[in-house]
C-alpha cells in the first residue's frame, strides 16, 4: 500500500472512531436528570393501564388524552374543604408561573366521588379555581382501576347521614409524562417556587 | 330583685357565657365555587389566664361549621377529623390550610373575595364573634 493512501485510510478510521464516539456519547449515554428540590421522580416511566372516564364538559377521557403533553393530576372530591381547595388554588398559581416560563403543562383534578361529582359539578367546581383544570371522574371500576395504576389510593368515610360521608385520599400530585406514563410524585406541603422550578427542570430535560 | 335578675341575663349573654380570652387575628375565609364548602382560617390567641378549649364554630351564613384537622399520614393519605384546640394562657394555635381550620358547609349567600363574615368560635358553653375577610383562592 502507498504510504499516501494508507495515511488517508487511517486518518479516515480515526475519523470513524471519533465520530463513534461522539454518537456513543450523545445518544447512549444516561440522560442527565434534573435535581429535584421536592418530590420524586421515578428511575422508569410507569405505564398507565388502559381506562375510561368523563370530563367536565361530559367528554370521553383517557389515555389519549394524556398523550403529546405533561400533566399535573391531583386526586380529591368537591366535598373537600382544606386540601383539594388548596392544591387546586396552587394549580392555578403554577399554571400562571409556567405559562410565563414557557412551560406547557396540563391540569387535572381526578373526583373520587362521582357520585356526587357530576360533570356539571366539577366544571362549575374547578373553573373557580382555573380554566386550566380538566375535572375528570367516571365509574367506580374505571376509578379504582386508575387509581391502582397511578399509586393512589382513597376510602369512604361514612358521615352522620347517607349523604354527609368524606373521603380519605392522597394527597400527592402526580406527574405524567408526554407518553401519558407515570414520571413522578410530589407530596404536600408543597411551595410554590419549589414546585415551579422542578416541574420547568424536568419538562426542559424531558426526562 | 328585678335589677339583679337583669344583671344576671346580661352577664349570661355576654361576659359569663362568652370567650373574652379569645382573639382571633388575620382571620380569612377562602373564597369557595357557588355552592361549596369552604374552610376559615386564622390565629388564635389566648390573652386569659386560663386554658382556652375551642370545640367548633357556627355561623347565619353557613349551614353548618366545625373544627376539624387535616392529617397527611405517613402513607401520603389525606385524612380530616374533627377536634377541639386547647390553648394555654399566652399562648396561640394556627388554623392554616392543610392543618387546623374550621369547615364551612351549605353557604347560605354567594362569597366574594371582600366579603366580610361573622363567625361565632364556640368554647364549652360559650362562644365569641369574630369577623372574618373573604379572600381569592390561589
Amino acid at each position: 500500500m502507498k504510504p499516501v493512501r494508507a495515511i488517508a485510510l487511517a486518518l479516515a478510521a480515526l475519523a470513524a472512531l471519533a465520530l463513534g464516539a461522539f454518537a456513543a456519547s450523545h445518544w447512549y449515554a444516561p440522560k442527565q436528570r434534573p435535581q429535584l428540590a421536592s418530590g420524586t421522580l421515578l428511575n422508569e416511566p410507569r405505564l398507565v393501564a388502559a381506562f375510561s372516564l368523563t370530563d367536565h364538559d361530559g367528554q370521553p377521557w383517557g389515555n389519549a388524552e394524556l398523550d403529546g403533553n405533561w400533566t399535573l393530576l391531583f386526586a380529591g372530591f368537591t366535598h373537600c374543604p382544606d386540601v383539594c381547595p388548596t392544591t387546586l388554588g396552587l394549580m392555578k398559581q403554577l399554571d400562571q408561573r409556567l405559562q410565563t416560563q414557557h412551560t406547557p403543562m396540563n391540569f387535572v383534578f381526578l373526583s373520587v366521588d362521582p357520585e356526587r361529582d357530576t360533570p356539571a359539578q366539577l366544571k362549575t367546581y374547578v373553573t373557580h379555581f382555573s380554566p386550566a383544570i380538566r375535572g375528570v371522574s367516571g365509574p367506580r371500576a374505571q376509578l379504582d382501576a386508575l387509581c391502582a395504576s397511578l399509586g393512589l389510593a382513597y376510602l369512604k368515610i361514612p358521615g352522620a347521614s347517607e349523604s354527609e360521608y368524606t373521603v380519605d385520599h392522597s394527597a400527592a400530585l402526580v406527574l405524567l409524562d408526554r407518553r401519558g406514563r407515570v414520571a413522578g410524585y410530589f407530596q404536600p406541603p408543597h411551595k410554590l417556587d419549589t414546585l415551579a422550578s422542578d416541574l420547568a427542570g424536568i419538562v426542559t430535560s424531558g426526562t | 330583685m328585678k335589677k339583679l335578675i337583669a344583671i344576671a341575663a346580661v352577664l349570661a349573654s355576654t361576659g359569663a357565657a362568652a370567650c373574652p380570652e379569645l382573639a382571633v387575628e388575620n382571620a380569612w375565609i377562602r373564597e369557595a365555587p357557588p355552592g361549596a364548602m369552604s374552610a376559615a382560617y386564622g390565629k388564635l390567641v389566648n390573652r386569659g389566664k386560663r386554658t382556652l378549649v375551642v370545640d367548633g364554630a357556627r355561623s347565619g351564613d353557613f349551614g353548618g361549621a366545625g373544627l376539624h384537622r387535616t392529617v397527611v399520614d405517613d402513607n401520603g393519605i389525606s385524612r380530616m377529623r374533627e377536634g377541639r384546640l386547647e390553648i394555654a394562657p399566652g399562648a396561640s394555635a394556627m388554623l392554616e390550610p392543610g392543618g387546623w381550620h374550621l369547615m364551612l358547609f351549605d353557604p347560605a349567600r354567594l362569597l366574594k373575595a371582600g366579603d366580610t363574615v361573622v363567625l361565632s368560635l364556640t368554647c364549652g358553653k360559650g362562644a365569641r364573634e369574630f369577623p372574618f375577610t373573604v379572600k381569592a383562592s390561589g
